[in-house]
């Protein structure tokens, strides 16, 4: 029973790198989730269409398509890889970051779809009275519209967090499969279901997903509630 | 009033957008439903064929040829010979299965998934180190060699050692060469021989180790050396026909694999055959 509890080294791995990806994944696309989300739901101009529309691009593509443009732009030939590589020495090539970027993008259009729901929400008098005693916009944006769209942040979070932790497709196709590195959770479950052999282990991964997942959802409808609560006052 | 009105109008717009969505969905299901009844209605003369990837030029052209002779329609499912083994197990309605190596083939003899009696050595192969075509490396493969000098801050492109045949013996050979230890954490590991292929055309691995076929068959790569033959394993492709899928179409195709104008076309893309 205790053998059966406590984990491999693999899977430690795996659930470490799962986390640690997800968590850069998330860190790197908030700011600029946030900014899209506040652009999409408060501002009109031309070519909104088509922001919303790439916006949510990676929601309705397969990964496998996400990956290989990953590949294409990001790639160490890429368009903008090849610069990044030789100018500043970023690379995202079969490592981590690469991982991070995939996981980052798959996941952006629900961080966004929700943070936006959220700052439509707020009741726009609250944001001109904030202006009309002097308020510029950038204050009117971290003292009244954020905070109030705070569940909704945290939703987006959460959301994209658990999405990130499930990105499969467009991670093996940008950054293949490499242990240590870019070997979360979802493609260690893939490379046991294709070992000889492999089938406890997979069941394993199968249950420490579940788990993770449920943590996950748990987690939020908790911080939901809470910050819920207290934006209500 | 202003705000709510605006809000009233995107929400008419997005019950529009889920309307839409609804109806392209069903659209697409309805229009590919007569294709899925195709295909179920062929199955009596057509004849499923699970393939290492490595092979995927080549029977494809078999094929082809098989159905112009009028002897029955091909279909052909490429990827490792690891994900195929598999899938047989879990019961894909396959009727040939030809693998990159003895190891899958014997992980399904020995649950009685293929029938042994029909099982033969198709082709074989060999194992080289490539490099994009523009690539200036040279390399001499002997014990010791520096690969891991040769990768620079990059990766080594090949099978994933721990299931894909390539991969397998790539490992073997690296292993009797004395240099595993250098570049077992240096890996760009694929889920099939082709996807090394690829990693290397496209230049995000310097270095790639797969099977000479593969190398002859991408214009942007170059073979830098050969692995020696007593590296690794012989490299052979048993075939044989998966148990209780036996029909006259599958034996029919089982034969042409070992008639002539197979032998020809495997010779022309490198194979070799006994």
């Amino acid at each position: 029973m205790m053998e059966f509890l406590s984990l491999t080294a693999l899977e430690r791995e795996a659930i470490g790198l799962s986390l640690w990806i997800s968590g850069w994944a998330l860190v790197g696309s908030l700011p600029l989730g946030i900014l899209a989300a506040w652009v999409l739901a408060r501002r009109n101009f031309v070519g909104k269409t088509l922001l919303d529309g790439s916006v949510h691009l990676p929601l309705v593509l397969p990964p496998v398509v996400t990956g290989y443009m990953l590949l294409l732009l990001f790639g160490r030939k890429g368009i903008l890889g090849q610069p990044l590589y030789a100018w500043f020495g970023i690379n995202f090539s079969f490592n981590w970051k690469g991982a991070a970027l995939a996981s980052a993008v798959v996941a952006f259009p629900l961080l966004v779809r929700a943070v936006r729901l959220s700052i439509e929400g707020v009741d726009q008098g609250l944001e001109a009275a904030a202006r009309t005693l002097g308020a510029g916009p950038v204050r009117v944006f971290f003292t009244v519209t954020l905070p109030l769209a705070v569940p909704g942040v945290l939703t987006g979070m959460i959301l994209s967090f658990a999405r990130s932790l499930s990105e499969f497709g467009a991670t093996i196709t940008f950054v293949s499969n490499i242990p240590g590195e870019t070997r979360t959770l979802p493609l260690a479950l893939y490379t046991l279901t294709q070992v000889a052999d492999g089938e406890t282990g997979a069941l394993r991964i199968c249950l420490i997903s579940v788990f993770l997942a449920i943590v996950a959802i748990a987690g939020s409808e908790v911080l939901g509630r809470r910050m819920a609560s207290r934006v209500r006052g | 009033m202003r705000a709510f009105t605006h809000k009233e109008r995107q929400e008419v717009k997005r019950r529009r957008g889920i309307g839409m969505i609804c109806a392209i969905a069903s659209a697409l299901v309805v229009s590919s439903a007569p294709v899925w009844h195709h295909a179920m209605a062929n199955e009596g003369d057509s004849v499923t064929v699970f393939a290492a990837a490595s092979l995927t030029g080549a029977l494809t052209q078999i094929s082809a040829l098989f159905r112009q002779k009028g002897m029955g329609k091909v279909v052909n499912s490429y990827a490792s010979s690891s994900t195929l083994a598999k899938q047989i197990e879990k019961g894909a309605p396959a009727h040939v299965f030809i693998s990159a190596d003895q190891d899958w083939m014997n992980y399904l003899a020995e649950r009685k998934l293929v029938d042994t009696t029909t099982r033969f050595d198709l082709v074989g192969n060999r194992l080289v180190l490539i490099a994009p075509a523009d690539s200036p490396a040279t390399v001499r493969i002997s014990p010791g060699f520096e690969l891991a000098r040769l990768l620079g801050d990059s990766r080594l492109a090949t099978g994933d050692p721990d299931h894909v045949p390539a991969g397998k013996y790539a490992k073997a050979a690296l292993e009797k060469l004395g240099v595993w230890s250098q570049v077992a954490g240096r890996l760009a590991r694929a889920s099939d021989v082709r996807g090394a292929l690829a990693l290397v055309e496209r230049g995000e691995a310097p270095l790639g180790i797969v099977y000479g076929t593969d190398a002859a068959a991408a214009k942007k790569v170059k073979i830098v050396a050969e692995f020696p033959s007593d590296t690794y394993p012989r490299v052979v492709y048993p075939a044989a026909l998966v148990s209780g899928r036996e029909s006259a179409t599958a034996r029919g195709f089982v034969e042409f694999l070992k008639g002539p104008e197979a032998r020809d076309i495997f010779l022309s893309l490198g194979f070799s055959v006994e």
